[in-house]
């Protein structure tokens, strides 16, 4: 039996953690995980931030959360080492195995392909499940529900067609 | 050699990106890594950045995930509201950019159904040991590199015009009444939302 925290216990926690970040004792802004993608993106490939205008909008976004994505990595390990020992090295879900098939080549191409479309629709989106999701739709934001609608419609059409689930 | 400077190319800017978030007002270098481990804590202790939670969402045989959302959202924009009305929160609308939000929602989707993971979990499942979601991460930076080259000249246009920083409450008079209403509709929609879980044969699925 894996040690872990019920939904709702979780949802009070999240709510809290984003009510911190909001509040001016805390950060004074709302909690987002993808800037940081391209923020690290121009440094690990050393791309001039002079000379793109991208670089230079996400500056500010980019590096805060490239510093709270730090936190997460540490927490995210501690966790799974010591309080829900979970850390294990895998390859392949066992999700994946059970309604997809039994390659690691196909379970890696299609992840790198997933991740790619993450980012790409995330930018052009502004955001993504925490800086829409939660941060936007808490602020009753429009742009969070437009795009927290397509997510949710987009998502469940992939996820039967691609897992063939019939019924 | 050309190694070597490549590896100080990346210590530079990784030293920069700390003297940014110091030189902000958004929290000290220690609050933000902290409100990070916290982060990274609340939802590996869920398990909700796992493959069966979130692509098991998608095939709809898992439910944690709308339901602990639905809950942290509605409770959140309750307390967010009168912390803004008293004056110890600012809002941070994001701008209504329909063909951005339509294009990127439907990307976002397709990715998260088939790798099972968004930007924020992915990290997370990556701490605890998936190097499947390692090699999304590669592919993730090639996204963030291709949106940078291409941001003037393909992405910016594509993302459309801006209709606003609107909000629900601009469609409302009495702005207390509308966010109890919204609040309180989310957590009864979590509450509501019938509990499934997709089991995880290498982790037991505990009877919660």
């Amino acid at each position: 039996m894996t040690n872990r925290l019920t939904w709702w216990m979780g949802g009070i926690l999240m709510a809290f953690l984003l009510l911190l970040t909001f509040s001016i004792y805390g950060a004074d802004r709302p909690i987002g995980a993808s800037t940081y993608v391209p923020y690290l993106a121009g440094i690990i490939f050393n791309l001039d931030p002079d000379k793109y205008s991208y670089l230079q909008e996400v500056k500010e976004h980019g590096s805060w959360e490239g510093v709270m994505l730090l936190g997460a990595l540490f927490g995210g390990f501690v966790t799974s080492v010591f309080i829900t020992k979970t850390f294990r090295l895998s390859l392949i879900p066992s999700g994946w195995k059970q309604y997809k098939n039994n390659s690691v080549t196909s379970r890696l191409l299609w992840s790198f392909f997933a991740g790619f479309l993450l980012i790409i629709g995330a930018r052009l989106a502004g955001g993504c499940t925490s800086g829409h999701f939660m941060s936007g739709m808490s602020q009753l934001a429009m742009s969070a529900m437009v795009f927290g609608g397509v997510v949710m419609v987009t998502l469940v059409i992939t996820g039967r067609k691609f897992y063939n689930i019939k019924g | 050699m050309i190694f070597l400077t490549y590896i100080s190319d990346v210590a530079e800017g990784l030293k920069i990106m700390f003297e940014n978030v110091i030189n902000q007002p958004h929290g000290s270098l220690g609050l933000v890594f902290l409100i990070g481990v916290m982060f990274g804590g609340i939802i590996q202790y869920t398990r909700v950045d796992k493959f069966e939670k979130i692509a098991g969402f998608a095939m709809l045989k898992d439910t944690i995930v709308p339901k602990m959302l639905f809950l942290t959202v509605g409770l959140a924009s309750i307390a967010l509201y009168f912390f803004m009305d008293l004056g110890i929160a600012h809002a941070h609308i994001k701008p209504l950019n329909y063909q951005g939000l339509i294009i990127g929602g439907i990307l976002f989707g397709i990715g998260m159904a088939i790798l099972g993971k968004c930007p924020g979990t992915g990290p997370i499942s990556i701490a605890e040991g998936r190097i499947d979601v390692l090699v999304a991460a590669i592919g993730g930076l090639i996204g963030g590199l291709v949106f940078t080259l291409l941001y003037d000249d393909f992405f910016k246009p594509l993302m459309g015009e801006s209709y606003g920083k609107t909000t629900i409450f601009d469609f409302f008079q009495d702005k207390e009444l509308t966010v109890l209403i919204f609040g309180l509709a989310l957590v009864l929609i979590a509450i509501a939302i019938p509990k499934l879980e997709l089991c995880d044969k290498e982790e037991d699925c505990p009877n919660l």
